[in-house]
């Protein structure tokens, strides 16, 4: 059929053909946004930057790179990152890996949080799976030097932890949807996947007690210890012992013979009633939970049967203390910091169970008490301190070592000091100097 | 001149005169803004001993105040007229009453101190005679009980905060139990409860910075705020005004922090420091019906008196 001698059909081909120039033009255009010699792409780039052929080489490599897509990531001209990445290194590899972090992570890696991914891959390529820097758990214990140190000392390694994929047998690399500690799953779903609980075995070795659905990480050390079945190594003697008749009721259930505090009494008699003689007792040792909210009473990494290092339990209540502390430990200009405050030993001035003195300080002298257990007085400052001399702001006060500085640290101060400068501290006594 | 300065020009210039007149005439800058301003301290007894950490401070009246003198172990009670504190301060010192941290005073002017050490209420006649401990009658389970804290409301029954059995108990005044309110699901650490004019029962959680509340007669606390971390340091204690607002003594801080009834910020007062007008690890606080506001400034080892002024 024909138009006034145009024919039908054509006109049908050249319609699809201006549509399909329509539609593909600007992606072709965005594709080649450089506008490249046809065929150019990084076979461009690998003339300059000759390394890279011998990336391309790697068993991995970045599909982008493989493709010569370079500017998938880089900019060829000008950019205002470095590498002339197209974004800032810390968001680039977000634009395609959104997955790695899920918004609803009860986890995440921090260095996947921080968009550090270089610190585990190397972004062109490597003979490492998913472009790796090292293969196997390895990687991670260029970071986690504690788990690795403990790994290769301790008798008894969880072979989750050597075998296999390593620490992948259990955790996540970038985050976890399901539980804390870039764990796979909840404990003790996760240790139910090789360790059968309803196996007399495992049975008898928890003395018969129904602890399928407690946390394993109650008594064991996921890693691995020097004690047989990877318990941690402070262990409380009764579980050490296997007497859990000591406190629990006969295996049936996991319930206590008595409230916690009570319980533990029954051991800890003289440390218990010293505590409960003083004015002050800590009100967390007689709520519901006891002992038990600072200590763990089955096994610890800590000494005490701590449930975490001193600040980390202390600040579990008292994180804006913790917090001045942690400012203080940044503070660049904060060189003369108290030893304790610098290992967050909060147990050196504070007695955590009890105390006649407020704040649960151990001695009621602090100055010469408490600080002066450290510091010697006399080579310290030259200014006068104690009970005669009176601090003129408020006049029940003599002058002690912190009518100038706050123990717990104090942020941007130096030396501890409660005032950001002397003159602004020292004007506080001295008001002459004022005029 | 005026021909020089264009439209823009003239309402900087507006601007910039109401910010003169706003900082040299004190111009409120938002109708019912109020603030504390120190009237006087309290250091010492008649004798001339000083007060040694205080933590308790309860308001009776107009004029009376109580202070409990922790560090030296008694009661002090004061009188206070015209902002000056009056001679003839009367000392309650009671062979068992080591370490009183709290002291509240009910309508009918009998004196309630909890004892820390003992962890323990004592309960004293208005002239200070040592009328026995608060027992508890007819507890349902469990019987167990540690308290952290009380409180009375308008008809003096009396609302102990129990932190062995999570809950808040209710007793008649004459010690019998009249219902209970247990804690909600998820809280950090409570240390002080309230009750307001209504009749809602107040609860300070520390550790998180919330304040929750139970209606008069429920059984159930909720969260009245979210964490006001923002705003307070280690919110320890608490009490309510006339008009049911709320203040919060934050002991880290050095400050009072005011809430609305509904838990809204309104305002934080005072900060820490030595000098008058600021605190140091402030304890309880109370208010009088003049409005005057009384702060046991514990590690400043003083009461101080302010005056909320709009």
């Amino acid at each position: 059929m024909k138009i006034k001698g145009i024919n039908v059909a054509h006109l049908t081909f050249l319609s699809f053909c201006l549509m399909g120039f329509l539609v593909y033009a600007p992606l072709v255009h965005s594709a080649n946004e450089f506008k490249l010699k046809l065929g150019a792409k990084g076979q461009t780039c690998l003339k300059c930057h000759e390394t890279f052929n011998e990336t391309l080489k790697s068993r991995f490599v970045h599909p982008l790179l493989k493709r010569g897509e370079c500017i998938g990531c880089h900019v060829p001209h000008t950019s205002s990152h470095k590498g002339l990445l197209k974004a800032d290194k810390t968001k680039l590899c977000y634009n395609c890996h959104k997955e790695v972090l899920p918004e609803n992570a009860l986890s995440s890696h921090d260095v996947v949080v921080e968009g550090n991914c270089k610190v585990c891959h190397d972004s062109h390529g490597s003979n490492n799976r998913f472009i790796l820097l090292k293969s196997g758990s390895q990687l991670c214990f260029d970071c986690h030097k504690d788990v690795s140190k403990s790994v290769s000392s301790v008798r008894f390694t969880h072979k989750s932890v050597v075998q296999d994929k390593g620490c992948l047998n259990c955790h996540n690399p970038h985050a976890s949807a399901e539980s804390n500690h870039l764990l796979q799953k909840k404990v003790p779903s996760l240790c139910e996947r090789c360790h059968k609980t309803d196996q007399l075995v495992f049975q008898r070795k928890h003395m018969n007690y129904p602890v399928a659905d407690s946390n394993c990480n109650s008594c064991h050390n996921p890693h691995g210890s020097n004690t047989r079945g990877m318990v941690f190594d402070v262990a409380h003697a009764a579980v050490a012992e296997g007497k859990c008749t000591e406190c629990h009721q006969k295996p049936t259930s996991l319930e206590t013979k008595k409230r916690t505090t009570q319980l533990c009494r029954d051991c800890h008699q003289d440390m218990v009633d010293q505590t409960f003689n003083k004015n002050r007792v800590h009100w967390p040792l007689v709520d519901k939970v006891g002992c038990v909210n600072c200590h763990d009473p089955h096994a610890s990494k800590e000494q005490k049967l701590l449930q975490g290092s001193v600040v980390k339990v202390c600040g579990s209540c008292h994180g804006d203390t913790v917090q001045l502390q942690e400012w203080s430990i940044k503070n660049p200009e904060n060189k003369r910091l108290c030893e304790p405050v610098k290992k967050g030993n909060c147990i050196a001035c504070h007695s955590p169970h009890a105390a006649d003195n407020v704040l649960l300080i151990r001695e009621q002298d602090i100055s010469f008490g408490l600080c002066g257990r450290c510091h010697e007085w006399e080579t310290h400052s030259t200014h006068p301190i104690g009970e005669k001399l009176i601090d003129i702001r408020a006049k029940n006060l003599s002058i002690t070592c912190l009518s100038c500085h706050n123990a717990c640290g104090t942020a941007n101060n130096p030396s501890m000091l409660t005032f950001s400068t002397t003159h602004e501290l020292c004007i506080q006594c001295h008001v002459e100097r004022l005029k | 001149m005026t021909e020089m300065i264009d439209g823009s020009g003239k309402s900087i210039l507006i601007t910039a005169g109401l910010l003169v007149a706003v900082l040299f005439f004190q111009l409120p800058l938002s109708e019912g803004a109020e603030k504390f301003r120190y009237m006087t301290s309290v250091y010492t007894d008649d004798k001339g001993l000083g007060l040694k950490q205080p933590e308790g401070v309860a308001c009776s009246g107009e004029s009376q105040f109580i202070v409990a003198d922790s560090g030296n172990g008694r009661l002090l009670r004061y009188s206070i007229k015209e902002g000056a504190i009056e001679l003839g301060t009367t000392e309650i010192r009671l062979e068992k009453l080591s370490y009183p941290i709290k002291t509240e005073i009910n309508s009918r002017g009998e004196i309630y101190v909890f004892d820390r050490k003992q962890r323990s209420i004592v309960r004293l006649s208005p002239t200070g005679e040592f009328r026995g401990f608060l027992q508890p009658v007819g507890l349902p389970s469990p019987t167990s009980y540690v308290p952290r804290s009380f409180t009375f409301d308008r008809i003096d029954n009396i609302y102990i905060l129990d932190i062995l059995s999570e809950r808040v108990l209710v007793l008649d005044t004459e010690g019998r139990y009249v219902r209970q309110i247990k804690f909600p699901a998820e809280y950090g650490f409570f240390s002080d409860v309230a009750v307001d004019f209504r009749g809602t029962v107040l609860l300070i959680d520390g550790v998180d910075g919330r304040v929750f509340s139970a209606a008069k007669n429920s059984t159930s606390f909720s969260p009245l705020t979210s964490s006001l971390k923002e705003y307070v340091r280690f919110p320890a204690s608490l009490t309510t005004d006339e008009r049911g607002r709320i203040y919060l003594v934050d002991r880290n801080g050095g400050s009072i922090v005011i809430l609305g009834q509904d838990g809204s910020f309104l305002s934080r007062q005072s900060g820490m420091g030595w000098k008058e007008g600021s605190l140091n690890y402030p304890a309880q606080m109370c208010i009088n019906k003049k409005g005057e506001i009384f702060v046991a400034d514990t590690n400043n080892s003083r009461v101080q008196i302010f005056r909320m002024v709009e």
